[in-house]
């Protein structure tokens, strides 16, 4: 590919600076691949473009929301009722209807008139029977709940009746909100809350997860991808101190909401080959500020994430199996794992690989990306990888090659 | 549909115990998204004794989307569209101002507030809100005079 030229960049720049989130797409779309974030930002800021190409692989589907004002709403809300499907589990799917009807005493106390929410309740309902006989029926995706997420009428429903218990939760417990807000409580609520298409802020956010979703055990964490340093979207979970059964999770970029979803700890993918050559290897560390793969919290609690973040977006080796070089073979203490023993571990169990590592030497930074260069897209590899000695002998590089 | 459940609950407390000074009914018995609301002239105001007639308009989209209210009685005043339209600006009847949970009751009575209480800052009218404020003597003998000539 040629090099951008500066207006290019320049607009690229802009684009992620000023993201507008699409008005014309579905209100809800199908679960689609977070690959095409990355792509969205791969020539835009350097930081953006490392966090959607981590995210790509750490949250591999997506859910986009039409940004037209309810974006946060809706994700939370269709999450809430995606979540509850997912489940699978009938009596519970009950109990959370009797509770989210229960709610209407929130609303009777502030002087919500019944017959002027009523209809709001009664689409709230209407999800939940659909939910119940999807889960009767065997219903083997949550399609359903997309399409009527996409019903004008039904949507806007739902997301109202969110609203009015929201605002009728914040102005029974004002103590938790009012410091947060730079207007008066009742006018926050009367212009930000009850309306049509104003979007959520942090705090509405809040008070929508503590009154609606809380209840149902189920967890809140927002994913923002925002140019703070880090490689990685920088993930905040709305009420940590709870136990809960599933977390929805969004993706906040300024403005607007999306659904993301984790990669599924059953998915393997194969980060063997990387380990073997650090633990096999005298390194050094290729970037000494970077923070190491152990001590980052948020990267160990992410099952089998792979070292090289951008290997997720290539071919699986599982899909297109490779083997080794006989030039491998002949140096490498280790074999190359077959596919049954990557489901056990990331690290071969009949290896002892972890006492080869001193102490002293904390293990690479298995998130860095290099430092990337403004003269045009890049595949972006593990350093390790790129090295061109290492090319030849690791069968890491051959999805690769084109 | 949801929406039509509740337009006619509203307009059945409507019809029920109607607000001061307001009456409605439909326009049309087999469509609940026109209505024909008469509204008398608030007392004190330069509009009483005037009887107006205001066409209300629930769009498909209601209560999602806002009402529109307009004026076919004409009416000297500097929030009504002084054309064949009528138009009443109402704050809350903006788009984005408006809440799914507001009734149309409450904006029938918060339009005949405004006819006693004009809002000139918000005004369509800008010639009649400079009048309002500044020769109010001379507004309300117009407005008057309007009201007896088409309200009455």
């Amino acid at each position: 590919m040629n090099p951008l030229s500066p207006e290019e960049m320049e607009r690229f720049q802009k684009l992620s600076n000023e993201f507008e989130p699409d008005v014309q797409g579905p209100l809800v779309s199908t679960k689609q691949s977070s690959h095409a974030i990355a792509v969205e930002y791969a020539n835009a800021d350097p930081t953006l473009a490392t966090k959607t190409g981590t995210l790509a692989v750490t949250h591999p589907m997506t859910r986009i929301m039409k940004g037209d004002g309810n974006c946060g709403w809706r994700a939370v809300a269709f999450g809430y009722f995606e979540m509850l499907f997912a489940l699978r589990d009938p009596s519970r799917v009950q109990r959370e209807l009797a509770r989210i009807k229960s709610l209407n005493t929130l609303m009777d106390q502030v002087g919500q008139e019944e017959h002027l929410y009523e209809i709001f309740v009664d689409a709230t309902e209407d999800i939940f029977a659909q939910i119940s006989a999807a889960i009767q029926n065997g219903t083997p995706d949550e399609s359903f709940l997309v399409d009527a997420f996409n019903e004008e009428y039904s949507s806007n429903s739902v997301i109202t009746h969110f609203r009015l218990l929201t605002s009728a939760w914040m102005k029974l417990n004002p103590h938790r909100y009012q410091a947060f807000l730079p207007l008066p409580l009742d006018q926050y609520c009367a212009t930000q809350v009850e309306t049509v298409r104003t979007e959520i802020d942090e705090v509405g956010l809040q008070a929508l997860v503590d009154c609606v979703i809380e209840g149902a055990g189920l967890g809140v964490e927002i994913l923002y991808l925002d140019r703070s340093e880090g490689e990685a979207v920088t993930p905040h979970q709305l009420s940590p101190n709870r136990p809960n059964i599933a977390t929805i999770r969004l993706l906040y970029r300024p403005g607007h909401y999306d659904l993301l979803y984790r990669a599924e700890p059953t998915v393997n993918m194969a980060p063997v080959v990387n380990y073997q050559y650090a633990m096999t290897s005298n390194y050094s560390p290729w970037e000494q500020g970077a923070l190491s793969f152990d001590v980052n919290p948020h990267l160990m609690s992410i099952p089998n994430l792979m070292a090289d973040p951008s290997y997720g977006m290539a071919p699986s080796p599982i899909m297109s199996p490779v083997s080794p070089t006989p030039a491998q073979q002949s140096t490498s203490p280790f074999r190359v794992s077959s596919p049954q023993d990557m489901f056990h571990s990331p690290v071969p169990s009949h290896a002892p690989v972890p006492s080869t590592i001193p102490i002293s030497s904390p293990p690479p930074p298995m998130t860095s990306l290099p430092s990337r260069s403004s003269d045009g897209p890049q595949i972006r590899l593990n350093p390790l990888v790129m090295k061109p000695n290492l090319s030849r002998s690791l069968p890491i590089t051959t999805p690769f090659k084109k | 549909m949801g929406s039509q459940k509740r337009i006619a609950k509203e307009l059945g407390e409507l019809v029920q115990s109607p607000p001061d000074g307001i009456t409605v009914e439909l326009a049309d018995e087999s469509n609940l998204y026109d209505w024909k609301v008469h509204m008398e002239g608030p007392e004190g105001s330069p509009f009483e004794k005037g009887r107006f007639l205001i066409k209300l308009t629930l769009p498909t989209g209601y209560p999602f989307k806002p009402p529109s209210v307009s004026f076919a009685t004409k009416i000297y005043h500097p929030n009504v569209t002084n054309d064949d339209k009528g138009s009443m600006c109402l704050g809350m009847l903006r788009p984005d101002e408006w809440k799914p949970s507001s009734k149309i009751s409450a904006v029938l009575e918060f339009a005949r507030q405004l006819l006693a209480e004009p809002m000139p800052d918000d005004a369509v009218e800008g010639r009649i809100a400079e009048q309002y404020k500044n020769d109010r003597k001379r507004y309300e003998e117009i407005a008057r005079d309007w009201t007896r000539k088409h309200a009455t």
